[in-house]
C-alpha cells in the first residue's frame, strides 16, 4: 500500500505570493522535477495544515486547484495522489512553447558552427534517450 | 413562536445601517455587515475603526444611535442569558480570578454552561502544560490564553469572538494558541471572529478578511483576493510627476532615489498608461504582501495635520 510521501515544503508569511500559491507552486515543481512521482500519496489536508501552521481550508483550496489542473487525483476515501501525467496544455500553447524553445535553441547553437545535419542527428539521439521513458 | 426563536439565519452577525455617534464623532457609520456562518473571519481596522463599539453593541452592552444589529439571528438589544451562552469571548486581557485553581474555574464554568463539552476542553488544554491544581495566578500569559480558549470552546459556542488573543504572547505561546484553535476539533462547529493587527497570523488563520475603517465596511473577501487588489508601481517620472490627487486608487506614494513608488488599489494596465501619460520613461509593477496591502490601505486615511 502506498505510504504518504512527506511534502518537504515551507511557506513564508509576508510574501507577495499568497500561501495557497506557495503550496501549489511547490507541489507543481516537485512533480515536474520527479521529486514526487505518479502514485505518491500526499499528506492529508489536516496533516499539511498542521505541518505549516495554517488554516486547513487553505490546504484544501490548494489541493482542489491542483486536482482541477490534473496534477493530483483523489481516490475514494483514500486521499490524494500524484496523478499520471496527461496533456495539460492546449494545442496552441504547445505550439507556442515549441516555437519559443526552437528559437532559443537555434540562437544558442548557430554561433557554435556545427552543420545542420550534425545538430539534427544529435537532437534526435537526445530525444531518443528521453522520450521512451516518458511514454512508459 | 417556535418559528421566530429558532429562525436559523445564514449570518452569525448582521447589521443594517448601524450607526453609533459619540458627540460629533461617528464610531459606526451606516454599517452594513453580514458575516456568514462557519469558518474563520478576521476583522482588521486601525484603532478607532469601530471594532470595540461594534462588539459592545452586538453583545448588547451598548445601544446603537440608529440601525439594527443582530447576532446569531437575535436582536442584540434583547439578548437573553441563554443567547449569550451561545457566544464565546476571549480577549487579550485573559482575566480570570487569580486565586482560584484551574480545576475550580473549570467546574464553575461547567455548572454555568449547560452545553459544556469536556472533550473540547481537554483537547484544547492538552496543547498546554497546565495542571488542574495550579492557581490561575501562577499560569504564564500564554497558558492563561490557552486556558481561556479551552473554557470558551467548552461552552460549545456557535460563535467565538477572539479579540487580539495573542497580543503579548511569545512565539511559542502564539503557535500553541493557533494550533489549539485550528487543530483541536473543538472549534469545528463554530464560527470564529478573529480581531487582530498581526497580518502574519491572519495570513495563516483567516478564510475571510473583513476591513473596517471609520465605522464603515471596506473589504470582505479571502485575504489573497484583497492582496491582489493592491499593486506596487515604480515609475521614473522626470520633474515633478502627476499631482497626487489625480493618481487613481492611490494609497501611498514615496519618492526613493529619484523614482516614484506608488501603492494603488484596484488598478490594472490602465495605470501604466496613466503614468506614461504623466511622463514616466520607465514603469514597472509588482504584487505586494498581505501585510503591505493592509497597512497601506489603513494608513491612507490616517489623520494628518492639514497640508501646509
Amino acid at each position: 500500500m502506498a505510504r504518504t510521501r512527506p511534502l518537504m515544503l515551507q511557506i513564508v508569511t509576508g510574501d507577495p505570493r499568497p500561501i495557497i500559491k506557495q503550496i501549489t507552486d511547490a507541489v507543481r515543481v516537485k512533480i515536474a522535477t520527479g521529486e514526487l512521482e505518479p502514485g505518491d500519496q500526499l499528506p492529508s489536508v489536516r496533516g499539511l495544515a498542521q505541518q505549516l501552521t495554517i488554516n486547513p481550508n487553505t490546504v484544501a483550496k490548494a489541493y482542489a486547484e491542483l486536482t482541477t489542473e490534473g496534477w493530483l487525483e483523489s481516490r475514494q476515501g483514500m486521499g490524494l495522489y500524484v496523478a499520471t501525467p496527461r496533456q495539460r496544455l492546449s494545442d496552441v500553447e504547445r505550439e507556442r512553447r515549441l516555437d519559443l524553445a526552437i528559437d532559443r535553441f537555434v540562437h544558442d547553437v548557430v554561433p557554435l558552427g556545427f552543420s545542420s545535419d550534425e545538430v539534427q542527428t544529435r537532437v534526435a539521439s537526445g530525444f531518443q534517450r528521453l522520450v521512451p521513458r516518458k511514454r512508459a | 413562536m417556535g418559528d421566530a426563536t429558532n429562525h436559523a439565519t445564514d449570518y452569525v452577525i448582521e447589521t443594517r445601517a448601524l450607526s453609533k455617534r459619540y458627540g460629533r464623532k461617528l464610531a459606526l457609520d451606516n454599517l452594513d455587515l453580514r458575516i456568514p456562518r462557519g469558518r474563520i473571519h478576521a476583522i482588521v481596522g486601525a484603532n478607532g475603526a469601530g471594532k470595540s463599539t461594534l462588539f459592545r453593541i452586538l453583545m448588547g452592552f451598548l445601544s446603537p444611535s440608529a440601525g439594527e444589529a443582530r447576532i446569531l439571528g437575535k436582536d442584540s438589544q434583547s439578548l437573553t442569558p441563554q443567547d449569550r451562552s451561545r457566544i464565546g469571548f476571549v480577549n487579550e486581557e485573559h482575566t480570570l480570578a487569580s486565586w482560584m485553581r484551574v480545576s475550580q474555574v473549570a467546574v464553575m464554568q461547567q455548572h454555568q454552561y449547560p452545553r459544556w463539552n469536556q472533550h473540547a476542553y481537554d483537547s484544547v488544554i492538552g496543547h498546554y502544560h497546565v495542571l488542574p491544581e495550579q492557581k490561575v495566578g501562577q499560569l504564564s500569559r500564554g497558558e492563561r490564553a490557552g486556558f481561556n480558549l479551552a473554557l470558551a470552546l467548552a461552552q460549545g459556542p456557535e460563535l467565538l469572538v477572539l479579540d487580539e488573543p495573542t497580543l503579548g504572547l511569545d512565539v511559542v505561546a502564539k503557535r500553541a494558541f493557533l494550533e489549539s484553535l485550528m487543530y483541536s476539533n473543538a472549534a469545528d462547529d463554530c464560527t470564529v471572529i478573529y480581531c487582530s493587527h498581526q497580518m502574519e497570523e491572519i495570513e495563516r488563520v483567516a478564510d475571510n478578511l473583513i476591513i473596517l475603517e471609520r465605522g464603515q465596511l471596506k473589504n470582505m473577501s479571502a485575504p489573497e483576493d484583497f492582496t491582489a487588489r493592491v499593486s506596487h508601481w515604480i515609475a521614473d517620472v522626470p520633474f515633478k510627476g502627476p499631482e497626487l490627487h489625480t493618481v487613481p486608487g492611490l494609497l501611498e506614494m514615496q519618492q526613493l532615489d529619484g523614482l516614484q513608488h506608488y501603492l494603488v488599489l484596484d488598478q490594472d494596465e490602465g495605470f501604466e498608461r496613466f503614468l506614461r501619460d504623466a511622463g514616466a520613461r520607465n514603469v514597472q509593477s509588482m504584487p505586494v504582501s498581505l501585510d503591505r496591502a493592509v497597512n497601506a490601505f489603513l494608513a491612507k486615511n490616517h489623520a494628518a495635520p492639514a497640508a501646509a
